[in-house]
């Protein structure tokens, strides 16, 4: 956490005034977050007479973030702040990839098999990983698992895929 | 008087319930279980276990484990979390002691002295006096739960939605006063919190808002779902960008003589009694919770010792107070929880979620209602208390062991075991999307500072916020003053308006700033 500013001499694509790009963007996106929200609900219905309406409280948060995400980027533009750390790759990428392909397997292909891949393709996430060792690891995982949630916990969750088991 | 200690011997009576036990293959005979005790002693030792792991603070692991008590009945499973609380908590300290990367910020304080002992080759007395001083932390944190629970249920009992909104408003300010960085930050986070809760079908008419006819939308966004994006995935994706490896410096040689020496418990004793006392009034306030405590105390021994420069070289008091402060604002925090069914604190909102998910409705119609819940559960802790004294010592050695497995291995289990975690919930592969999207909001509000803690405390706070909002103005007629006519509500609002300037000024932000500031150098 070093609040010195300009710690990295990161090329920035922010104009010269804004003195804290991590502080000017975070704001921005609360505020584009705000206005989504202001759009998502525009369609309900606002107070009845001095009853809240089901668009009430939404409209009421989404416009006092809009403030707060305004009064964010006042900041990043009247104070010294650091800039935006630098985003990895392969991290968020991986990781991200390994859940969804879990959210989208589980389903027809099962517990085991599941598992299984999704350990390896998180795995992939950084550079630091050994086969070898993934694999066996990857193998005790699925199989404690594959042992824990069923029979230790009692959730009913399909082990094998489904074309295995017509 | 002796309603407490009826209501205490109530909790035991729950806690100390044995189950009659007739496999077949013992040809009827009954073995009778303590199941309430397992489940406490598993609790605290699976939490120890992930806690445990660097990097992996009391949130994630708290949130990680909440599907496995979904499956069990609604006392035993509080009780099981309660458990792994202070297991997560427990296993926190360690990590810090031993390799110098405190798991979670409480522990942040624990990690300066005690990590100096532990390279002075003293880790067995560290490791002791921070399960010593928690225990007795957590001895006299249960007595004064005990002892306010029924007096403060009454007062919440006389609360209109005026007041209850009132406190809510006050509750989240504490929150942000207290937590460390931005306070304009913090309320961003807080309020969009109470957004995002704001997403699925509207409490009176039914309306869809925001959902967008995603049908695993119509009932809101699921608790667990986003608290493990936000703490579970987006602590491993943030983990991976530093290269897990390079930054562990673990203690090498081997943790021998556990007890700590008479001259150890003297310098010690002083300091648990201190921290105790701080982190039973820092954890009653809401918002504070483990972390500001751990950190005051830390601060307060520094300021009283006689020889302030030995802190930071090995002090032991810089390990027991920070401790005992910890967890006695750990167990204290549950006060506002059971008696105003307000959490303080994030790991108390996650609470919340599991009550919620088991049709319990926090608050003090509880306490009324079903007692051997909450009293089973006060009584839980001081069991889970003695478990972490019984169980941590001796295992010390597997902890240590845990440590050293590398980072590239955990990590992958992990988002393994959380996406099961979130799918078993309703058995929803959208639910595990959607935990992935909070994990990359939550990657990215970690690079821009944002705090996520406050974002879970206002999406549990929302719903109740608006429904109480929502009948106050209806008594009222749509008068918006009754916030301010009605005394306690009064008084309320204006603690916080009070607070709110306060961690605004100058001079109070640097003092408060500096409190924290024993983490940087």
């Amino acid at each position: 956490m070093s609040n010195a500013p300009g710690h990295a001499p990161v090329k920035s694509i922010m104009p010269k005034w804004v003195r804290a790009p991590q502080d000017f963007i975070g704001g921005l996106a609360l505020v584009a977050l705000a206005l989504f929200a202001l759009w998502a609900s525009s369609d309900l219905q606002g107070m009845r007479g001095f009853s809240f309406g089901a668009g009430t409280a939404p409209r009421m948060f989404a416009f006092l973030l809009l403030g707060l995400g305004l009064a964010v980027m006042v900041v990043g533009v009247t104070s010294d702040g650091p800039h935006v750390s630098t985003y990895h790759w392969r991290g968020p990428l991986f990781v991200s990839a390994a859940i969804l392909f879990f959210a989208f397997m589980i389903r027809p292909m099962g517990l085991i098999f599941t598992a299984f891949a999704s350990f390896m393709i998180a795995a992939m996430g950084t550079p630091e990983t050994k086969w070898k060792e993934t694999v066996i690891v990857a193998v005790c995982l699925t199989a404690f698992c594959a042992l824990l949630f069923p029979y230790a916990l009692g959730l009913p969750l399909q082990m094998v895929p489904k074309f295995m088991i017509r | 008087m002796g309603d407490v200690l009826s209501n205490l011997a109530l909790g035991f009576g729950v806690v100390f319930n044995f189950v009659q036990w007739a496999p077949p293959f013992l040809g009827g005979m009954s073995i009778p279980i303590p199941v309430n005790i397992l489940l406490c002693l598993i609790g605290a030792l699976v939490g120890t276990l992930v806690g445990v792991l660097p990097g992996i603070g009391t949130i994630a692991t708290v949130a990680m484990l909440l599907p496995i008590t979904f499956g069990l009945p609604p006392v035993g499973a509080l009780i099981m979390l309660a458990g792994i609380y202070y297991g997560a908590q427990y296993g926190g300290s360690t990590t810090s002691i031993l390799v110098n990367i405190p798991g979670e910020a409480g522990s942040v304080v624990t990690a300066l002295d005690g990590f100096q002992m532990a390279k002075q080759g003293r880790a067995g007395p560290a490791l002791a006096i921070a399960a010593i001083g928690s225990f007795f932390a957590g001895c006299v944190a249960t007595v004064l739960i005990a002892l306010l629970g029924a007096p403060l249920t009454k007062i919440a009992l006389a609360f209109g939605p005026a007041e209850y909104f009132s406190l809510m408003v006050l509750g989240l300010i504490f929150a942000v006063v207290l937590a460390k960085g931005s306070v304009l930050k913090a309320i961003a986070m807080i309020v969009l919190g109470l957004l995002l809760s704001m997403v699925g079908s509207d409490i009176e008419t039914g309306a869809s808002r925001m959902a967008f006819n995603i049908p695993e939308l119509a009932d809101g966004l699921g608790f667990a779902t986003v608290a493990m994006g936000l703490f579970g995935f987006a602590e491993i994706i943030r983990n991976l960008d530093t290269g897990g490896e390079s930054d562990r410096q673990l203690v090498q040689q081997k943790v021998t003589g556990l007890m700590p020496t008479k001259d150890d418990l003297k310098a010690a004793a002083p300091a648990v009694g201190r921290g105790t006392v701080l982190g039973s009034i820092l954890g009653i306030l809401p918002g504070g919770g483990a972390v500001i405590a751990s950190f005051a105390a830390y601060t307060l021994e520094k300021k009283v010792s006689r020889t302030p420069q030995r802190f930071g070289r090995g002090a032991i008091e810089g390990v027991a107070a920070p401790e005992s402060a910890n967890n006695a604002a750990a167990q204290t925090s549950f006060i506002p929880l059971l008696t105003l069914g307000i959490p303080p604190n994030a790991v108390m909102a996650l609470m919340v979620g599991a009550m919620t998910i088991h049709g319990i409705v926090p608050g003090p119609q509880v306490m009324q209602k079903q007692p051997e819940l909450v009293w089973g559960m006060i009584a839980s802790m001081w069991v889970g208390n003695l478990m972490l004294l019984v169980i941590n010592l001796p295992l010390v050695g597997i902890w240590v062991r845990l440590l050293r497995v590398p980072y590239r291995l955990m990590f992958p289990s992990i988002v393994v075991f959380c996406s099961i975690g979130i799918y078993s919930v309703n058995n929803a592969p959208v639910d595990v999307i959607l935990a992935g999207v909070f994990g990359l909001v939550g990657y990215w509000l970690i690079k821009h500072d944002f705090e996520p803690a406050p974002l879970l405390l206002g999406m549990v706070l929302g719903p109740l916020m608006e429904e109480n909002l929502r009948r106050a103005l209806l008594i009222s007629r749509g008068d918006w003053s009754v916030f301010l006519t009605r005394p306690l509500s009064a008084v309320l609002l204006a603690i916080a308006a009070f607070l709110l300037v306060l961690a605004v000024l100058p001079t109070l932000r640097a003092k408060r700033d500096e409190v924290f500031v024993e983490s940087e150098n």
